[in-house]
């Protein structure tokens, strides 16, 4: 963080941004469940260097979005599929075997607390 | 998008397709991030790396052969520093990024899974609807990381949420699942709680430039110090230790 920014040339053309926006904006009449995005009505603030404090904010904004997503679902879109059913099997993100892996190490952790315990 | 021009019975779709690429000369690290994106987002259409790094013209061209109207494109320069593309085609805007700490999801750490091809929610904190660069940012990665309901892999649930925030001028992203038993009492009433998959990335905008992949800058971060130059300013402040010994 040594560095001095040199004195560069700022652009912040607001004008054109917004009409670059508004030309590529979705139509407003499609429905909510189209997009799914939230928004969070608070901003992010905590030290950056603060590893702890930084995700626990992250986590509280997926938190309170989720929440909100989930409880508008149940008022407005009754019919949208949220929940997968249980009898419902499809591949994952991650495999088995890496699961497995993450699970191996979670134990091996625990065994290694345990031991200098 | 999607906008038929027809009796108004027909239910509005979002269409969205994005076209995944990447120059030549990135690291495995830089491939496995691409990887779980391509895995998270089932509209998007991968292909192979683009030759020439002087010849970003050729995406939208790309993009439309391969009927994509948005473009991530991961430009890796020396082999460490890694850029990120968002566009959207074909008349642009395109966003130019930085990206940093990058993890990717092979790592243990992050025990979360989710269906894959499901329908992620997309969170934005306030900072979005801060700045004019930050409204047409919001957009612009709805358009890319929303997976819209049409696409042709896509599962319909929704078990995970990506967050976009801004913090300290960038962009976090952080991807997390969604569950709505509580472990601890599997019968007692729903609970919600998240547990992260990954990936996670940091991205610093530079440049936002009006057309795809070219045209006038709109906006330029004044903060943006390039990754060579914070290299190099550390080997000076080196060598002045080794002078002043020298002397």
């Amino acid at each position: 963080d040594d560095v001095i920014p040199t004195q560069k040339v700022e652009i912040n053309n607001k004008v054109a941004l917004s009409r670059i926006r508004e030309s590529i904006q979705l139509d407003i009449s499609l429905p909510w469940t189209e997009t799914l995005a939230v928004s969070y009505p608070h901003a992010i603030q905590v030290d950056v260097n603060d590893d702890l404090s930084r995700e626990l904010a992250f986590y509280k904004q997926a938190l309170h979005s989720a929440t909100h997503a989930r409880l508008l679902v149940a008022k407005s879109y009754s019919d949208f599929p949220w929940t997968r059913p249980n009898d419902y099997f499809a591949e994952m993100v991650k495999t088995d075997v890496h699961m497995e892996r993450v699970r191996q190490k979670l134990l091996d952790e625990k065994a290694t607390i345990q031991k200098s315990e | 998008n999607g906008q038929t021009a027809g009796p108004a019975v027909k239910k509005r779709k979002n269409k969205q397709r994005v076209l995944l690429l990447s120059s030549r000369g990135v690291t495995h690290r830089m491939r496995h991030l691409m990887n779980d994106i391509e895995v998270l987002l089932p509209h998007v259409k991968k292909d192979s790396k683009l030759d020439s790094k002087s010849q970003l013209q050729l995406l939208p061209e790309l993009a439309d052969l391969n009927n994509c109207n948005n473009t991530l494109y991961f430009e890796a320069r020396r082999h460490e520093d890694l850029y990120l593309w968002a566009a959207k085609m074909p008349n642009g805007p395109s966003i130019k990024m930085h990206v940093q700490n990058v993890h990717t999801m092979d790592e243990l750490k992050m025990t979360g899974n989710c269906l894959k091809g499901s329908r992620g929610l997309l969170s934005f904190d306030k900072g979005f609807d801060e700045t004019e660069w930050g409204k047409l940012t919001k957009e612009l990665f709805t358009h890319i990381f929303g997976v819209p309901s049409t696409a042709r892999k896509a599962k319909p649930f929704v078990d995970h949420i990506l967050t976009f925030s801004i913090l300290d001028e960038k962009i976090w992203f952080r991807n997390f699942q969604i569950i709505e038993k509580d472990p601890l009492s599997p019968n007692g009433p729903p609970q919600t709680t998240l547990v992260e998959i990954g990936p996670r990335f940091v991205l610093t905008p530079i440049r936002i430039f009006e057309g795809a992949f070219g045209g006038a800058t709109v906006y330029s971060n004044p903060e943006f110090v390039t990754p060579a130059a914070v290299r190099s300013a550390v080997r000076r402040e080196q060598g002045k230790k080794y002078n002043l010994r020298k002397d």
